[in-house]
């Protein structure tokens, strides 16, 4: 698959720098058919993908590879490419994106086994509850910018799951239990899978509905990266002052990205629980926001294949060297240490972003700094004062 | 009167950055503030346009009360902007930054996009290229040309001479006369003040915040005081006096020159 290709192409560019150029040009150049025939071929690859001959070479230390994929890689993809919308193409950094997927798990939690509302009406309830908790967090928070913006989500990611540690109506830190699977759909069976019953033991039904997800958001947000709303998040990540002088209104759309990117990951949250049976808080930890903000960055923020590449990545490396056993994490830090070193817009940026990078804004948003930094006044005054000299 | 201000007091926080600044623009003029770094100049146009509160007085812009209105709904009523530092969008095309100059607006902008390439050449020349990969120089253009896109009808223009070489600068300033005479109002705020009392009409001389000085720009030219603080008149003396007071502005910008047929230099002229 096309992953594993990228992957080996990456290991040699710590000599020279891995150019991607050729692969846009062509992309940008293919005719409609070939595009149509290539993303087929991905969805192909997609289902295929949790059978036995791939998972005896992805997870051989005998972890259960569908369920890998239906409880770690899917759900990272899907949260990855929510969290996109936020930081990669509106600019906005946002710690506490764990805070929507705890929102979109606590409702299916509570109203499927409280009201007993089946699955697919709670999955839309976590939708709106989760762009709805997007507006709330955002409305009085998106006038900081940069780092001030991190540390109040980062603060929210805490509060939504401290709320739920310390309120008895979701069993405080015991969390919920006996959450209903989805209804099954069919029983229709395809090569030993019947990939619309969710049951206890198969994970693959699971797996394949979060594909159906991830790629519905893709379409979804592609189109908007493409409209109107696209551009304007692209003007207020490369300069949010710029933007709004271009008649934006910016904080309209800014919460619109956090509103989106919320409702993507409460709906993660939804098939987390689901697929779970039972949550509780230590499932919507800070770690969770770290490393899904780590595959978006990783894999090339704000393009739609490379944070799926860094969400697989981040998702399946620390399972396939299991046998590393304690040292996997701390290859894996030195890893991602390396990675920003060496290739810092990711492993597949966008041809935009890298030219972003290379301006210096480095496409997080301006830093909030509105003062000059002292440094630079001193130079100023030495400046002038060799002037006076002359 | 186009354009009023009256009485204005921002306010970074505690500190004041306006205490008071008053101006007027005329249709058709090109108006000029000049001062020191921290003088509050660039403060003045941000609050023109939206992009800093006002804690005290009134903008009154084409008849309509303004103050309060969101900065974005001031590109529609027709306050055009290029931001000082240039600010353009580095990962966006020439021509796509233009886009996003006309992008509160409806209809064809085809006839727009055309009169910005005609008057600057340049542009045209660099469609393609990635607005973050151009001179300084050329991305001073681009911002004057996107600001042009939204078709306004004053334009504000934040140092559009910081850290060109003195050709460019020329080039520049009589791009800016060129759309004046076009029919477009220019306020323009420089540190660069003999170019800038060259091209005027008029001029406001600010001061740590406040206006301290108006008159015909001809006449400051010839202003003995205005000479020996921004002219350059008496070096030691006007050294001296710009470089001390107030917070200096967001500082000098490094120049990503990709282009080596425009030479770009630091001009200084305080």
């Amino acid at each position: 698959m096309n992953l594993t290709k990228n992957h080996k192409g990456n290991g040699g560019s710590r000599a020279g720098r891995l150019s991607l150029d050729p692969v846009r040009d062509w992309w940008a150049s293919a005719p409609r058919e070939v595009r149509w025939i290539v993303y087929l071929l991905l969805v192909v690859g997609a289902l295929v993908l949790p059978s036995e001959s791939i998972g005896s070479f992805m997870a051989p230390s005998g972890s259960d590879w569908p369920t890998m994929l239906s409880d770690q890689i899917g759900i990272y993809v899907l949260l990855a490419l929510g969290l996109n919308v936020v930081v990669g193409m509106a600019g906005l950094l946002d710690l506490g994106y764990v805070a929507f997927y705890a929102v979109g798990g606590y409702t299916i939690g509570i109203f499927a086994t409280k009201y007993g509302w089946n699955f697919w009406e709670t999955l839309l309830l976590a939708i709106v509850l989760a762009s709805l908790s997007g507006v709330i967090l955002g409305a009085p928070t998106l006038r900081l910018r940069g780092d001030y913006l991190a540390i109040v989500t980062l603060g929210f990611g805490e509060i939504v799951k401290q709320t739920a540690a310390n309120s008895d109506y979701v069993n405080g830190p015991r969390g919920i239990q006996g959450i209903p699977h989805p209804p099954s759909l069919s029983e229709f069976e395809v090569l030993g899978v019947q990939p619309l019953k969710y049951g206890l033991l198969d994970s693959r039904p699971y797996y394949y509905m979060l594909v159906v997800f991830i790629v519905l958001t893709i379409i979804f947000v592609k189109r908007m990266e493409n409209s109107r709303v696209g551009r304007a998040w692209a003007a207020i990540r490369e300069d949010e002052d710029a933007a709004e002088l271009m008649g934006v209104p910016t904080f309209r759309f800014k919460l619109a990205a956090f509103a989106i990117g919320a409702a993507i990951g409460g709906s993660g949250g939804v098939v987390f629980a689901a697929k779970q049976t039972s949550i509780n808080p230590e499932n919507f930890v800070f770690l969770v926001s770290a490393l899904i903000l780590a595959s978006v960055v990783l894999g090339g923020s704000g393009n739609i294949p490379g944070v799926i590449l860094g969400a697989f990545m981040l998702a399946w490396l620390p399972e396939r060297f299991r046998e590393l056993q304690d040292y996997r994490m701390l290859l894996f830090g030195a890893a991602l240490v390396l990675m920003m070193v060496f290739r810092p817009e990711g492993l597949w940026p966008s041809r935009r972003r890298k030219a972003e990078l290379e301006e210096g804004t480095g496409g997080m948003g301006g830093m909030g700094a509105e003062v000059a930094a002292p440094a630079a006044v001193g130079a100023d005054v030495a400046g002038d004062a060799a002037e006076v000299k002359k | 009167m186009l354009l009023e201000i009256s009485d204005i007091h921002v306010h970074y926080g505690k500190i004041a950055a306006l205490k008071g600044v008053s101006a007027e623009v005329d249709q058709g003029e090109i108006v000029t503030l000049i001062g020191a770094n921290g003088a509050g100049k660039t403060t003045t146009l941000k609050t023109i346009s939206g992009l800093r509160p006002l804690s005290a007085g009134r903008i009154v812009f084409d008849g309509q009360d303004i103050s309060r209105m969101p900065g974005h709904k001031r590109v529609l009523a027709g306050i055009g902007q290029a931001p000082e530092g240039r600010g353009i969008f580095p990962g966006m095309t020439v021509e796509e930054n233009l886009l996003m100059g006309a992008y509160a607006r409806k209809g064809d902008v085809s006839k727009d996009l055309n009169e910005v390439y005609e008057l600057f050449p340049r542009l045209a020349e660099r469609k393609n290229q990635a607005g973050g990969t151009m001179s300084g120089g050329e991305q001073q253009m681009l911002a004057i040309g996107r600001a042009m896109m939204a078709d306004p009808k004053v334009l504000l223009l934040d140092e559009p001479s910081m850290g060109l070489a003195p050709l460019l600068v020329q080039q520049i300033f009589s791009i800016i006369q060129e759309i004046n005479r076009r029919g477009c109002t220019v306020l323009l705020v420089e540190q660069n003040a003999q170019q800038a009392l060259q091209i005027a009409d008029r001029a406001y001389v600010l001061e740590t915040g406040r206006v301290v000085k108006s008159a015909a720009a001809h006449e400051l030219l010839d202003d003995p005081e205005v000479r020996a603080a921004y002219l350059g008149g008496d070096l030691g003396e006007a050294a001296a006096s710009t470089k001390v007071d107030g917070a200096p502005e967001p500082g000098s910008d490094e120049d990503t020159a990709a282009d080596d047929t425009v030479v770009d230099d630091e001009v200084r002229k305080d």
